[in-house]
């Protein structure tokens, strides 16, 4: 991918553009089910990429984004039950509190790397859902229900058919991939990636890499609890088995099939996660998770070959 | 990205979404329904756990609901049934997806199942919305039935009314002693440890201390263990089931407590495979449950036999309650005006009492069973462990 | 006396805990690889008792059993040597191996079922025994001094023999190593296998405690992850004294704290790594984590 901020020629956005319209065609096409799937998909692909921005642009891998997706997710399904069906106002709530909390959590986590700060996140991740697990304000265990339908706007009416959530689920997606492209081909993106290939030598250039880390720890948790809205929306029921670890994990694991560091290749991979677990789960009675670790292994030794020849027909990287 | 389509595929991409827009199967902006066909089987939908934890509580449910198909022909109602099944999963982020999918991809009439709670009450909101009917048949959250909606049911029991039906006894045998209560710490946990606490208090009994256990996690019990006997308690009530049920048990004897203390609980601690996991640790514990399979009526002996001789091992209250949710199905089909949700969903108040292995019990308000419960011990019966029924502990 | 039957609790999950965790260090630590199928291994060794010896167990089998364990688990820690020594990348090596995990315990839930096995301990060791008043199982005492034992086996071999030096050497620096002409890549092979043997074995030991079931390999893994990240990776002292704290945690601290029970284990874990990031007891002349 090239770093230009000037995109060489409009030829660049047939691609996106060509897929944005086909996702948008679906509701046409598709009954409830799968387009419900696919808002399922797209949210936890929003997940994923805040996943990626700080595994795979900046070399932090983490197993802790399912706090404050969770953390959206809660805040909208609280919104939706005590304030307002409006999800605009779902969506900023949600994004809101999941960015302080990122902040908060975050001015102590990036001061670690790698491993230790996989496990740091982990932690985080696992107290956020013992505390959801624990609260009755956010229902406990039992998780928080009745969550009425969305309406765009406040005082709007609901959106009770799944392929007009499905549509407000593929614009926030939309825009919140463009939102964070453009901020990884940014300056700031590059000082990213940057800490990811060599931290050390980009602090003897006297470049600050803490607040770079934190501001992007802070932006991964606003898209994550973006994400969690969205996901709150189509399900209009939060429980703490979603800022459980299999998320986390299944998250960071969609980075790692679709290429960490590239945006659209973990979202495929986010789709072929969910697609493997909760469709195919069914037609192999029983035994998704089988399915699902046949295809992580086989990811781990055919996709590095396919992504070698993508990349050589693309130009240098 | 670089990726540039050449003119050709432009085209051709153009020319398929045109036909895939032509060709319109089913929308999800139209808001109506596809009808059932009026001639076929009628599609019944069962989602229970098939992976995770709970797997071996689905196994017995699609038994039980299999069981009752077989004995009817394959059909409820009189109408030939077409069953889809669904898995539930560990938990409601594949539990409710699972239960959605049986009716807007299968378009199932009715479906039946749910282990768990979190599910349940996930999933209730879109059954009443698609007015499609849901018999629960395990969950037992006090809230899954709150509001009584027509669409609602359950064949299982409440957490609240299993574990009360044992206070007056454990009252009546601790006499001044004061007993100790511990479950995991979860709603299910909560609402047994309430549920028992109200009855028990009432019909005199102290209460030593409470104890709440990391749900899930908890492999070792001996810290809670300790706290017990310091607290010098008479007895103990609990509630476990699963893995936790095998480990609280076994150490429970291992820690010298089964010696002096009476261990009292739900049927859950001794129920199905874990009995056989616990051995010699759980002879002497007294459950209270809606179902044993030694329970000695006519009806039970021949269900028991039936359910032996097809899947070679004894039933367990997991499938009584996925047989009962097959005979609520069938009656309330046979009663419809039509085979819809809606009409099946509007009769199913109005079928009566239901004849159970379990015994007589028909539906209360609230649509959860009205339903006896007994007193079970476990004893080794000609070298098996069984849960041996004592008395029935009064009409709920 | 309640406090020291729980810090005795406490010791035998810890000695459990250690025999687990210290082949996931040393995998990490030498081969910088991160081992997510542990927990599986752990499994296959527990679900090997099951099948040895489901209901009537002697002393015999159940010596028979941990061999057999050792031996399944050395062929499994080899093969995923194998599978993981192309794959470079500790992200990559995570979906392999959660992969074959996830693989491993989907076989073995087809071939036991899903249901909850419970492994007797050994005749003779199934007793209670007073301690400081009041009854405590016998095996768990056992545990403890297997514990105690392994950890002192190890130690001798590493600092004793020529073997532990290169396997010291080879985690510290294994270019050096290798530039000395020291064929690390056997050793490696050894390194993995070694180690799940052990888990393995822990498989069937701590089966009297904790049985055989689909989705303990989570929790295990999950338990040996924060042992050995918080004694530091790639040290056998370090697995120790991770696997003692996080015993104490579980033991003595549900015991102080019940309340805070399920939060003690994650809070103890970040705040120890936010003080020490490289673990308490790091390898000698590890690079910072």
């Amino acid at each position: 991918m090239s770093f230009s901020a000037v995109p060489p020629g409009r030829g660049r956005l047939v691609v996106p553009v060509v897929a944005v319209a086909a996702l948008a065609v679906l509701p046409l096409v598709l009954g409830p089910y799968p387009i419900t799937l696919g808002s399922r998909i797209l949210a936890f692909a929003l997940l994923v990429l805040s996943v990626d921005i700080l595994t795979g642009v900046t070399g932090l891998p983490t197993l802790g984004q399912a706090a404050y997706f969770g953390a959206g997710a809660y805040t909208a399904a609280l919104v939706g039950i005590h304030w307002t069906g409006s999800a605009v106002v779902q969506l900023l709530a949600g994004v809101v509190v999941a960015a302080v909390l990122a902040l908060v959590t975050g001015a102590v986590v990036v001061r670690t790397r790698g491993i230790v700060f996989l496990m740091v996140t982990l932690a985080v991740g696992e107290l956020t859902h013992q505390a959801a697990n624990s609260w009755p304000v956010v229902g406990g265990t039992n998780g928080l229900a009745g969550m009425p339908p969305i309406s765009v706007l406040p005082g709007g009416p609901p959106l009770t058919l799944s392929g007009f959530v499905y549509w407000w689920v593929l614009a926030v997606f939309v825009a919140g991939y463009v939102v964070v492209a453009h901020a990884m081909r940014s300056p700031f993106g590059r000082t990213l990636r940057g800490i990811r290939d060599n931290e050390p030598r980009l602090r003897a250039l006297g470049v600050r890499t803490y607040p770079a880390k934190l501001a992007a720890y802070a932006m991964a948790g606003a898209v994550a609890g973006a994400a969690g809205t969205l996901w709150a929306a189509q399900a209009r029921f939060v429980a703490p088995a979603d800022l459980a670890f299999d998320v986390a994990a299944f998250a960071l694991l969609s980075v790692v099939i679709g290429g960490a560091g590239s945006l659209w290749g973990p979202c495929l991979g986010a789709a072929l996660v969910i697609l493997v677990r909760d469709e195919l789960s069914d037609h192999v009675d029983g035994r998704g998770p089988l399915l699902l670790g046949v295809v992580f292994v086989a990811c781990v030794y055919v996709l590095p070959r396919l992504r070698g020849r993508l990349r050589r027909r693309k130009g240098a990287r | 990205m670089d990726i540039h389509l050449s003119p050709p595929s432009k085209t051709i991409l153009a020319i398929v979404t045109a036909s895939l827009l032509t060709a319109c199967s089913g929308s999800s902006i139209s808001g109506q329904q596809t009808p059932q066909q009026a001639a076929g089987p009628l599609a019944i939908g069962l989602v229970v756990p098939l992976s995770g934890v709970y797997a071996p509580l689905g196994e017995d449910m699609t038994n039980g609901f299999k069981l009752y198909l077989d004995q009817h022909g394959g059909r409820l109602g009189g109408k030939e049934i077409a069953l889809k099944s669904s898995d539930e999963g560990e938990g409601p982020q594949t539990g409710v997806p699972a239960a959605t999918k049986l009716v807007t991809q299968d378009k199932a009439v009715a479906v039946a199942g749910i282990v768990n709670s979190a599910t349940a009450l996930g999933a209730r909101n879109a059954f009443i919305e698609s007015k499609v009917p849901l018999v629960i048949a395990n969950a037992g959250a006090n809230d899954v039935t709150a509001g009584a909606s027509p669409y609602i049911w359950r064949t299982s029991f409440t957490n609240n009314d299993v574990a009360a039906s044992l206070g007056a006894e454990v009252a009546e045998q601790a006499g001044d002693g004061s007993v100790y209560l511990i479950a995991p710490d979860y709603a299910a946990g909560k609402e047994m440890i309430g549920g028992f606490k109200k009855t028990f208090e009432a019909a005199g009994g102290k209460v030593a201390g409470e104890s709440f256990t990391p749900f899930g996690t908890t492999k070792d019990f001996q810290p809670f263990l300790s706290t017990i006997k310091g607290s010098g308690a008479k007895a103990v009530f609990c509630f476990y089931s699963g893995a936790e049920a095998v480990g609280f048990v076994t150490q429970y004897a291992q820690f010298g407590l089964a010696d002096d203390l009476p261990l009292y609980a739900t049927g859950f601690l001794t129920e199905g495979s874990v009995l056989k996991a616990q051995g010699g640790a759980a002879t002497g514990a007294q459950t209270s449950l809606h179902y044993s399979d030694q329970i000695d009526t006519p009806r039970n002996k021949e269900f028991v036999a039936a359910y032996q001789a097809a899947y070679n091992e004894p039933p367990t209250v997991f499938a009584v309650q996925a047989y009962d949710a097959a005979a609520v199905l069938d009656k309330a089909i046979a009663k419809a005006a039509a085979p819809t949700g809606e009409a099946i969903a509007k009769v199913i108040g109005e079928i009566g009492p239901i004849d159970s292995p379990r015994g007589q019990w028909s539906f209360d308000a609230d649509h959860d069973p009205t339903q006896p419960y007994y007193l079970r011990k476990v004893e080794d019966r000609a070298g098996t462990l069984v849960n041996v029924v004592v008395k029935k502990l009064g009409q709920d | 006396m309640q406090v020291l039957i729980t810090v005795l609790n406490g010791l035998a999950l810890g000695a459990i805990l250690f025999l687990i965790a210290v082949g996931l260090s040393l995998v990490f630590g030498i081969m910088d690889v991160l081992n997510l199928a542990h927990g599986a291994v752990y499994l296959i060794g527990a679900y090997t008792a099951v099948a040895l010896f489901a209901d009537d167990v002697t002393a015999g089998g159940f010596v028979l059993a941990v061999l057999a364990a050792a031996v399944a688990g050395a062929l499994a820690g080899a093969a995923l040597a194998g599978m993981s020594l192309p794959v470079r990348g500790h992200l990559d090596q995570a979906l392999l191996t959660l992969g074959v995990a996830l693989i491993v315990t989907e076989v073995m839930n087809a071939v036991f079922g899903t249901e909850v096995h419970a492994i007797p301990p050994p005749p003779g060791l199934d007793v209670s025994v007073g301690v400081f008043g009041q009854a405590y199982p016998v095996y768990r005492l056992v545990l403890v001094a297997v514990g105690a034992a392994l950890a002192l086996g190890l130690h001798l071999a590493l600092e004793r023999t020529r073997i532990g030096a290169t396997l010291r050497a080879a985690v510290a620096d294994r270019q050096m190593v290798e530039a000395l002409g020291i064929p690390t890549r056997r050793l490696v092979v050894g390194v993995f296998a070694a180690g799940a043997a052990l888990a393995a074995v822990g498989g069937v030991l701590a089966g009297p405690l904790l049985g055989a079931q689909p989705g303990l390999d989570d929790t295990v893994l999950l338990l040996a992850l924060v042992v050995v990240v918080i004694g530091g990776l790639g040290s056998v002292r370090g697995a120790l004294l991770g696997a003692v704290l996080v015993g104490q945690v579980q033991a003595l601290g549900v015991a102080l704290v019940p309340g805070a029970a399920s939060f003690l284990l994650f809070a103890a874990m970040g705040a120890i790594l936010l003080l020490r990031p490289a673990g308490l007891l790091p390898a000698r002349g590890m690079a910072q984590a």
